[in-house]
C-alpha cells in the first residue's frame, strides 16, 4: 500500500509527535508492515521502540472488534511470526500478549508450542487463559503433561479460571499428587471449575499443609459448592455446607450458612435453624439475616 | 468487671493490657461471645496512603480525631482500634510503619501470613491498585472485613470476583472511595435527592491532565529492600524502574490506570450514589483521547470518555482537563451536575475539601428531606458496620459499578472504538476483543 512507505518512515521518526501520529494511524497500513514494526520494537532506542509496540497494538485493535475482520487472520499471522523464535523476547512477549486479544482456536496448538520456553512460559499460558474455544483448553491439558511440576500449578490455574469442564479428571487425578502444591492447584481448580465429578474426588489430607493451603482448600470446596447450588444439584451442595457447619471458623460457618440460604431447601433451613442462637454474633447475625431472606423468596 | 469498664479502667496508665496484643476474643466474658470493642487491624500496604490508615499504639484506649478526608463532619472520635499487624513488600516502608504505631505491632512481607493471624479481626488494603482485587479476595477466605482503598480492581472479572468473595463469606467490605462520606457530597446528595435542581440529566466531571513521562530513569535491578517479584504480583511482568513503582505506577494502565481509575473512582462515586446506580452501569461508553506520545507511561494525559445510561437515563463525561465550572475556579478536580432547573457542583471528592454551592449547604441545614444516608466518616462507616453486620456506604457492590465505569473508560481509550455494554450480564456487545480485555489472567501464583 503507497501509505505503508510513509507510514514505515513516521514510525522511525526522530520526533515524538510525528511517530505518535503514525502508530495511530497503524489499522489503516497493510500488516506487511508487522516485521519492520518487530525489528524497530526490538531496538536500542526506547522512544521508536515504543512507537513500534504502539503500533503493533493499535493494528491488533483495529482488527478486534470483528472475529471476521478482513484483514485479521493476516496480522495474527504477523503475530505469530513476530512471536517465533526468530525475534528477542520482549518482542516475543508483546506478540504474544496482543495474540491473546485476538488469536483465533486455530492458533493454540502454535502458541502453545513455546511453552517450554522458560521466558515465554508464563505469557504463553495467558494467551491460552484468554483464547477463546476449546482448543486452547486442548493445548493446556496436553502441556500440563510435559511442564516442570514447578509450573504444573500455572496451567491447573489457568483451566480453573477458563472454567475448563475438560480439566476436571485432570484435577481429581492431580489431587492425588505427593506434591502438595500441585494437589492443591488441583483443588483451586476443581472448586473454580464447579462441575461434579463422575466419581466423588478424594480431597488431598489437610493434614501437613500449611494454614494458607488449608484455607485455599476450604475455599475451593465452598465455591465447589455454590456452583453446584447455582446448578440446581441442591444436595451436593448442601453436603460441603453442612460438613463446615460446626467449624471453629466463624467465616466458614457464615459461608455455609449463606450458602445454605440460598439452596433454600427445607433441609438447609433445618440446618441454619440453630445457628440463630450462634454465641458468635457474626454467625448469629448471619444468619438472621439468611433467614429473613429465605422468609422473603419463600413470599 | 465487664470488659468495657475494663477498657476505662485502665485507659491512659499505661496499664501492660492496653499495650499487649491482647486478641479481641480474649477479652469477653466466659460462655459468652466476645464482640470487639477494640478492633485488630492489620494494614497491608503501607506506602503514601496505607500510612495514613495507620493507629499509634499510644492512641488506643483514648479519644482519637479522625484524619482529616475520610468524611464525616463536625469533632469526630474514632472507634478504638489498633494496628495489631503490618504487612509491605518494602522493608523500608515497614520499619517507618512499625516505629510510626509504636509498642510492638507483628510485622510480615508475606500478606497471606498477615491473613493467617487469628487475632486480626479486620485488614486496611492500601498496597497499589493491581493487588486489590486478589487481597480483597483472600482477606475474606480468611474470614477478615476488609478496608480496600479504591479502585476496588483493574478488571470487570476481578470486581465482580471481590463482590462473590464478600457475598461468600458475609464479610463487610468499604471501598476507601470516601466521597459518599464528605459532608459536601451530602448536602448536594440532599439537595438534588430533594428535587431542587430537577431531574438531573448531565454530569460533567472535570480533571487535570495526567502525567507524561520520560525516559531518563532506565529500568534497573529493584532495591535490596523491595520484593519486586512480589510488588509486581498478579499483574504482567515489567522490569523494575523506579518512576512506575512506588506511588508512581498509577500511570501505566496495567497497573494504576490514569486519573480517571484514580480520581474518578472519588468523582464517579458520588455521582453513582447520587444517581442510585450502584447496581448497574452505562450502555455505551466513548473514549477520546491521547496517551503520551513517548515516555515510559501508557494512560491517559487527555481524555474524554462520555457513558450513556438507561433507568435511570442521564449522561455523564469524565473529560481530562474538562471545564472547570467559575463557581469553583480554583478546584482542580470534580463533578457539576446538570438538572431540569439548575446544577450544582461538588468538588474533589477525596478530602475535606470537598465543596458544593452554597445553596446546597445552606438547604441542607433547613432540610434533610432528600433522605440520605449521613455517613459518620468513611473508616467509623465501616467499623460500625463491622459490628452490625449491615453494608457500608461504599459496599463492594458499589465498589465494582464504579470501579466498572473507570475500567470501561480505559478499554474504550484503549480500543478507540465505541463500545456498547450490557450492565446485567457484564459484557460488551458485538466486540469480541473487548470482551476478552474483561479480565486479565493472573501472574505466577496470584489467580482468582
Amino acid at each position: 500500500m503507497a501509505d505503508d512507505q510513509q507510514f514505515l518512515t513516521d514510525i522511525q521518526s526522530d520526533n515524538a509527535d510525528v511517530r505518535f501520529a503514525a502508530w495511530r494511524r497503524a489499522g489503516e497500513v497493510s500488516p506487511a508492515v508487522i516485521p519492520q514494526l518487530g525489528k524497530q520494537a526490538g531496538a536500542g532506542d526506547p522512544g521508536k521502540a515504543k512507537a513500534a509496540r504502539e503500533a503493533l497494538t493499535t493494528m491488533t485493535h483495529s482488527v478486534g472488534k470483528d472475529p471476521a475482520s478482513p484483514n485479521r487472520a493476516a496480522v495474527v499471522k504477523g503475530l505469530l511470526e513476530l512471536a517465533g523464535p526468530g525475534s528477542p523476547n520482549p518482542v516475543r512477549v508483546h506478540a504474544i500478549r496482543m495474540l491473546s486479544n485476538i488469536a483465533p482456536e486455530d492458533a493454540a496448538p502454535a502458541v502453545a508450542a513455546w511453552i517450554q520456553t522458560p521466558e515465554l512460559a508464563e505469557e504463553v499460558t495467558f494467551c491460552l487463559e484468554r483464547m477463546p474455544g476449546n482448543a486452547p483448553i486442548k493445548s493446556l491439558l496436553a502441556a500440563y503433561k510435559n511442564v516442570k511440576d514447578e509450573f504444573k500449578p500455572r496451567i491447573l490455574a489457568a483451566l480453573g479460571h477458563r472454567r475448563a469442564k475438560e480439566g476436571v479428571s485432570l484435577c481429581v487425578e492431580a489431587m492425588r499428587s505427593p506434591n502438595r502444591d500441585i494437589a492443591v492447584a488441583a483443588v483451586k481448580a476443581f472448586g473454580r471449575i464447579g462441575v461434579k465429578p463422575a466419581a466423588a474426588p478424594k480431597y488431598p489430607d489437610t493434614k501437613g499443609m500449611t494454614e494458607w493451603q488449608r484455607i485455599d482448600q476450604q475455599d475451593s470446596l465452598l465455591r465447589y459448592a455454590d456452583a453446584q447450588a447455582r446448578e440446581g444439584n441442591a444436595a451436593e451442595a448442601i453436603a460441603v455446607y453442612k460438613s463446615v457447619l460446626s467449624s471453629p471458623e466463624e467465616h466458614w460457618q457464615c459461608a455455609a450458612v449463606i450458602g445454605l440460604a440460598k439452596a433454600g431447601t427445607a433441609e438447609a433451613a433445618a440446618l441454619i435453624l440453630p445457628k440463630l442462637k450462634s454465641d458468635d454474633p457474626k454467625v448469629r447475625i448471619t444468619a438472621q439475616n439468611a433467614w429473613k431472606s429465605m422468609a422473603q423468596t419463600k413470599a | 468487671m465487664k470488659r468495657r469498664e475494663l477498657i476505662k479502667a485502665t485507659a491512659g496508665t499505661g496499664a501492660a493490657l492496653m499495650f499487649d496484643i491482647v486478641p479481641a476474643r480474649a477479652l469477653g466474658l466466659q460462655g459468652q461471645p466476645a464482640p470487639s470493642d477494640i478492633l485488630n487491624l492489620g494494614h497491608i500496604g503501607i506506602g503514601g496512603r496505607g500510612a495514613n490508615h495507620l493507629r499509634p499504639d499510644a492512641d488506643v484506649g483514648r479519644m482519637v480525631k479522625a484524619p482529616l478526608g475520610q468524611g464525616g463532619g463536625g469533632v469526630r472520635i474514632m472507634r478504638p482500634a489498633r494496628s495489631m499487624a503490618l504487612c509491605d513488600v518494602d522493608a523500608k516502608r515497614l520499619d517507618t510503619a512499625a516505629t510510626k504505631v509504636g509498642g510492638k505491632p507483628r510485622t510480615y512481607r508475606d500478606f497471606r501470613r498477615l491473613l493467617e493471624d487469628k487475632d486480626v479481626d479486620a485488614v486496611i488494603i492500601a498496597s497499589p491498585d493491581h493487588w486489590h482485587a486478589l487481597q480483597t479476595i483472600m482477606a475474606c477466605q480468611a474470614g477478615k472485613d476488609v478496608y480496600v482503598e479504591k479502585p476496588a480492581g483493574n478488571t470487570i472479572e476481578e470486581c465482580r470476583a471481590m463482590v462473590t468473595a464478600a457475598d461468600r463469606y458475609g464479610r463487610v467490605v468499604q471501598v476507601g472511595a470516601q466521597g459518599r462520606s464528605q459532608v459536601a457530597a451530602w448536602q448536594a446528595a440532599n439537595y438534588i435527592k430533594a428535587g431542587q435542581i430537577g431531574a438531573v440529566r448531565k454530569i460533567t466531571c472535570w480533571h487535570y491532565a495526567s502525567p507524561i513521562g520520560d525516559w531518563k530513569t532506565p529500568d534497573s535491578a529493584p532495591p535490596e529492600e523491595l520484593d519486586y517479584d512480589t510488588w509486581v504480583g498478579p499483574a504482567p511482568w515489567i522490569p523494575y524502574n523506579a518512576r512506575h513503582t512506588h506511588g508512581s505506577f498509577r500511570w501505566l494502565i496495567d497497573f494504576g490506570g490514569g486519573q480517571i481509575r484514580d480520581r474518578g473512582a472519588h468523582i464517579m462515586s458520588i455521582a453513582s450514589w447520587i444517581m442510585d446506580v450502584d447496581t448497574t452501569g452505562p450502555v455505551s461508553i466513548d473514549a477520546k483521547g491521547e496517551p503520551p506520545h513517548d515516555g515510559m507511561y501508557d494512560s491517559g494525559v487527555t481524555m474524554e470518555v462520555a457513558y450513556e445510561f438507561k433507568n435511570p437515563d442521564f449522561s455523564m463525561v469524565w473529560a481530562q482537563p474538562g471545564e472547570i465550572p467559575p463557581e469553583f475556579p480554583k478546584a482542580t478536580y470534580g463533578a457539576t451536575y446538570w438538572g431540569d432547573n439548575g446544577h450544582i457542583s461538588i468538588t474533589y471528592g477525596d478530602g475535606n475539601s470537598t465543596a458544593t454551592n452554597q445553596e446546597a449547604v445552606e438547604f441542607s441545614k433547613q432540610c434533610d428531606c432528600g433522605k440520605v444516608f449521613r455517613s459518620p466518616g468513611h473508616n467509623e462507616n465501616w467499623e460500625d458496620c463491622i459490628r452490625t453486620r449491615e453494608k457500608p456506604i461504599m459496599h463492594m457492590e458499589a465498589g465494582h459499578r464504579v470501579a466498572s465505569l473507570c475500567i470501561l473508560g480505559n478499554v474504550g481509550f484503549q480500543l478507540q472504538r465505541k463500545l456498547e455494554w450490557d450492565p446485567v450480564n457484564e459484557r460488551f456487545i458485538n466486540d469480541e476483543e473487548a470482551n476478552r480485555l474483561l479480565s486479565r489472567p493472573g501472574r505466577g501464583p496470584w489467580h482468582l
